[in-house]
């Protein structure tokens, strides 16, 4: 590690690694700093239990941005795509189920059998939710522009945007005006009335938010689920082979073959500023590295309160900054088992077990279960998503056994009564095994081990301020030009030379490496400009 | 029909868009009869002696949107509109209260014994609400233009709405878009600390909608209620003398003095169409009337799935109107009492009864109310604006006597189980109940008792699904997208047929806005 650099980018999380690869591949000179002994960030496989391997954070990856799959050649480091089919499984009470995936004709033959009128109604559905993602898509590629006074070249994004808007056609121009403030329940209100299906989409849309499917704007994150999906549904469910861990680990090494160099087990203490310009960083031990500029795919709030004095900055950029919305009501538990849930009324060896498996019986039961978290408790009854990366890849647990990662939903950051001890810890874990126990009656005894993450984990882990995995919150008000905070969404800060490249940016949302991609443009545009 | 039309327009409904439409109809020298089915005009805004000597404003009870430009060019304070202002708001809890006055210094107190914050934040508060409202009054005030259409009149609406928002200024901008987007729940949590406080002015983010204080987009509708306007001031809601019934009189006087016909107890059966035209309506009763111009004031679903045949429609269209959303979440309980009620937290009669009385004590308690609603039940502890008129106007009740106004949130219209008249009672009982832990003289103290649910608005005043704003003032259901996209200029498919009504931009409220801008747009279309 010398001790000058181009450039220094805190935090190996995917985004970091995305924007680091770009520097470097631009003739920078580039350090990657990561404070866990991994990278990754939220995207990391770790053997949390001994012999069983599991996804930490995210258990799912979305599209990368196409410039990343072309310029990267991540393929060649080691980065292979799979999508599961079904992709999401859907226990009902009463040994029914539902399997949707990205065949429509499937997907509608599972549908029938709780409604014909629904199943017939899917497949224009997908037809719809592809329709809006070729403008999300569109909308998510692309920096903000600066509003509300557009700059010449953002006239020109804009109106690039407004033609791919025009491109829909003017009808579909209108829905996609109309649908994107909706909430799931008012959009799904128009499309569908069997619950297991409204559960399902519900249950997507809600995921690392802590509003519920009743709330204005959850619509959106449905179909941005969709818009950050191969294959344009959003019950896709892609995944690198090997784990998560897979996409840290080849895009390490695209960042290293470009030249960029990775330091692990290294905590940043704070940014280094000369004449208000970010001139460096100080680590944990003290010393000092030197650089032309900081890119922080840490948190806006982390990054610009905690690593750097905000003593610098103006008080109503503070201010703002202070209200960003973070609000985790997201936990992972993570189960070893001794054998494979048997679902009622299926077996243990089918293709249901390959996706994801998802408890939502109803839109109103995940509402329910968001209820909790809006007066500061743990759903009773809470909305969860399991995957079995054993199942179809078996060296992912011992012999005959099988590793599950849950998400689940709510387990609010901020709780009402007492905090995230062990104790609260272990009863969310009951209740996760509890709750799944009711469909598939032989889990609970063949748990052998559990890992359980809480919001409060997430934070202490991967510094993900409050739990949130989105580092903020996806709403509409945090969204596009807002997102951080309105008036600087473009990647820049108020401290010259220090950027942010992570979820907090836009797009923010899943794994896609959007926002590394297009902070290391920003960067390097600016760059150009200086010299 | 066609020549010899007895009107240039009739306008169906005498509600208060209605009778405006009519009267600017009028006032450009257009031939106009308004057509009301029940025995007296005003719709919604009616005022009714429904019992001996107590006159309630059954529906809508205060006046805080209507326009100030129609008050002066309809002259309706020579028409007999007086507005009594109603300047505080008084939350009663239990041990304590809030109450916000008119004395600015007074309230500035008040909010300072409960946090000295919070009493520095309400002014500057203030101050941005009243920005916001001036941002939004030209947006309210204007037809909205269409930004997917190529037309030059919705490129040049878009054109101003742009330099509109670029001559705010981008502080204002970002203000407006969080206000457009936020819940109000998160919104005062940036500015306030006290429960109370923050819970009833958020209540005012969900009177009407289907939605929780911590539901994106009731900042909004909070602005919605902050654009009132008497003679200029923002913020001050009024009362009618002779309650709201008395606004509807003032606009349908001024109509009938511009030479109106309006006639009761008239129920249209359909509009009548030819050739893709309106010519006409046809009463009930099979009576037929000729006009050129037909407008309707009546909600959206009501005057396209009612009025008209589906056939002389677009499908999309009519899949938009269909999809319109216009479900009811509130209900109305009116009372006659022997004596004021006496709050426990603050006894006497003093003038914390001459303003608003909000039953939100907090934020919870508001949300756990949206919570029952949420699932088909009426809150069993509802969230409530209370006013008690006869104290502002005598007249509305007998000497010593006195009628009390309940607006009572949530009363979700699909109750489970459907409204009945055992359910109503049960409703009224919850209302009488929930009022009654704050003043426990109130029972003994009711001589009368009206309940209003969302069916009963339904069926009685023809609001579907029981909606007061006809129609949910949600983000996809604003602006160029009232009712419907592409037909949000008051305009229809059906040439010659107009709609005025709340379901059209600016919305709901007794605002008026609707009933004037599709007047003017008619006249604009020049056909007569």
């Amino acid at each position: 590690m010398r001790g000058t650099y181009d450039a220094v980018v805190i935090g190996a999380g995917h985004n970091g690694l995305v924007t680091g690869t770009y520097l470097a591949r631009a003739g920078l000179s580039v350090l990657v700093l990561e404070q866990r002994d991994r990278v990754g960030g939220t995207a990391s496989t770790e053997e949390l239990i001994p012999g069983f391997r599991f996804d930490t954070g995210a258990h799912r990856v979305g599209q990368l941005h196409p410039a990343i799959a072309t310029d990267l050649d991540l393929g060649r480091h080691g980065l292979q795509m799979i999508r599961t089919d079904p992709g999401v499984f859907i226990p009902v009470a009463g040994g029914r189920h539902l399997l949707l995936g990205e065949s429509d004709s499937a997907a509608a033959e599972s549908i029938r059998t709780f409604s014909p009128d629904d199943a017939r109604r899917w497949p224009e559905f997908s037809k719809f939710t592809r329709l809006v993602v070729g403008f999300l898509s569109a909308l998510y590629s692309m920096e903000p522009p600066s509003v509300p006074g557009p700059l010449l070249s953002d006239a020109r994004a804009l109106a690039r945007l407004g033609l791919g808007l025009r491109k829909l056609g003017r009808r579909n121009m209108e829905e996609v005006i109309r649908v994107l403030p909706m909430s799931c329940l008012e959009l799904l209100d128009e499309w569908f009335e069997s619950e297991p299906l409204r559960g399902a989409l519900a249950g997507v849309a809600v995921q690392g938010g802590i509003h519920g499917p009743m709330a204005t704007g959850t619509a959106h994150n449905l179909l941005r689920r969709a818009a950050e999906s191969v294959s344009g549904s959003p019950v896709e469910l892609l995944r690198p082979r090997g784990g998560v861990g897979r996409l840290g680990d080849s895009l390490a090494s695209a960042a290293r073959a470009a030249g960029a160099e990775i330091r692990t087990d290294i905590a940043v203490k704070h940014v280094v500023l000369r004449d208000d310009r970010a001139a460096g960083v100080v680590l944990a031990d003290g010393a000092e590295i030197a650089a032309g500029m900081v890119a922080s795919g840490v948190g806006p709030g982390v990054t610009l309160l905690s690593l750097s004095n905000p003593g610098t900055l103006e008080p109503e950029f503070v201010r703002d900054l202070k209200a960003v919305r973070y609000r985790g009501a997201t936990a992972k538990v993570h189960l070893a088992l001794g054998e494979p849930p048997r679902f009622e009324g299926l077996s243990e060896h089918g293709s249901h077990l390959n996706g994801a498996i998802s408890i939502s019986p109803g839109i109103e039961y995940v509402e329910r279960a968001s209820d909790a978290a809006k007066y500061g408790r743990v759903s009773e009854e809470p909305y969860l998503e399991a995957v079995i990366p054993s199942v179809t890849e078996p060296d992912f647990a011992p012999e005959g056994k099988h590793g599950m990662s849950v998400l689940v939903q709510y387990a609010p950051y901020h709780l009402r009564a007492g905090s995230w001890d062990r104790a609260a810890a272990d009863s969310l874990a009951d209740t996760v095994v509890e709750t799944l126990g009711r469909y598939a009656p032989n889990l609970p005894g063949s748990v052998e081990a559990r890992h359980v993450l809480t919001p409060a984990d997430m934070e202490e882990r991967w510094a993900l301020q409050e739990g949130s995995i989105f580092q903020g919150e996806m709403t509409l008000d945090q969204f596009f030009f807002a997102r951080p905070v309105a008036g600087w969404a473009r990647y820049r800060t108020p401290i010259g030379g220090l950027y942010l490249c992570g979820g907090g940016t836009h797009p923010g949302g899943g794994v896609t490496g959007t926002s590394g991609y297009l902070a290391a443009r920003r960067i390097l545009k600016d760059a150009k400009g200086r010299r | 029909m066609g020549r010899g039309n007895a009107y240039d327009a009739i306008v169906i409904g005498g509600g208060h868009n209605g009778l405006t439409t009519a009267a600017y109809l009028a006032r450009a020298g257009r031939n106009v009869l308004v057509l009301e089915r029940r025995y007296l005009v005003g719709g919604s805004t009616v005022s009714e002696e429904v019992f001996p000597g107590f006159k309630f404003s059954v529906l809508s009870y205060v006046v805080s949107l209507l326009r100030p430009e129609i008050i002066r060019e309809l002259q309706l304070s020579r028409h007999g509109l007086e507005i009594l202002p109603l300047e505080s708001t008084f939350t009663p809890l239990h041990g304590d209260y809030l109450f916000r006055g008119s004395d600015h210094d007074e309230t500035r107190r008040e909010i300072y014994r409960h946090s000295p914050r919070d009493a520095d934040a309400y002014d500057r508060f203030g101050q941005l609400m009243y920005r916001m409202a001036l941002a939004v009054k030209p947006i309210l005030a204007m037809v909205p233009p269409d930004p997917t259409s190529m037309r030059p009149k919705d490129l040049r609406g878009l054109l101003r709405l742009g330099r509109h928002f670029r001559d705010l200024g981008e502080a204002d901008f970002f203000m407006l878009y969080k206000l457009l987007t936020m819940s109000s729940a998160d919104f005062l949590d940036e500015w306030f600390e006290t429960d109370v406080l923050k819970a009833t002015m958020s209540a005012s983010g969900i009177i009407g909608t289907f939605l929780g204080p911590r539901s994106p987009g009731t900042a909004y509708v909070q602005l919605h209620h902050y654009m009132g306007e008497i003679d200029g001031a923002f913020r001050a809601w009024g009362f009618a003398r002779g309650g709201t019934g008395a606004v509807a009189e003032s606009i349908a006087s001024a109509a009938r003095d511009l030479g109106v016909t309006i006639r009761e107890n008239a129920t249209v059966g359909h509009v009548m169409v030819r050739g893709g035209r309106a010519v006409g309506v046809a009463l009930e009763d099979g009576e037929e009337i000729g006009a050129r111009t037909v407008v309707s004031g009546l909600d959206p679903r009501r005057t396209f799935l009612g009025l008209v045949d589906e056939a002389d429609l677009p499908e999309n269209f009519l899949g938009a109107i269909r999809r319109y959303r216009s479900t009811g979440s509130s209900g109305k309980v009116n009372l006659a009492l022997s004596e004021l009620p006496n709050f426990t937290c603050l006894p006497g009669h003093g003038d914390h009864l001459r303003g608003a009385i909000s039953i939100s004590p907090s934020q919870d308690y508001l949300e756990r109310a949206y919570d029952d609603a949420k699932y088909g039940e009426f809150s069993r502890r509802p969230y409530m604006d209370v006013i008690i008129p006869s104290l502002i106007d005598p007249g509305m009740a007998p000497p010593g006597k006195h009628v009390m106004s309940c607006f009572v949130q949530y009363a979700p219209f699909n109750l489970n189980g459907g409204w009945n008249d055992e359910r109503r009672e049960a409703f009224g009982d919850t209302v009488v109940a929930t009022l009654s832990e704050y003043a426990p003289n109130l029972p003994d103290a009711i001589i009368h008792r009206q309940v209003v649910t969302p069916q009963d608005m339904q069926d009685v005043f023809g609001l579907t699904g029981g909606n007061i704003f006809h129609g949910e003032l949600s983000l996809q259901q604003l602006f160029f997208l009232r009712p419907a996209p592409r037909w949000a200029d008051y305009r229809t498919p059906i040439r010659g047929f107009y709609q005025c009504g709340s379901g059209t931009h600016p919305g709901g409220g007794i605002c008026a806005g609707p009933g004037r801008l599709a007047a003017l747009e008619i006249l604009k279309d020049g056909h007569r």
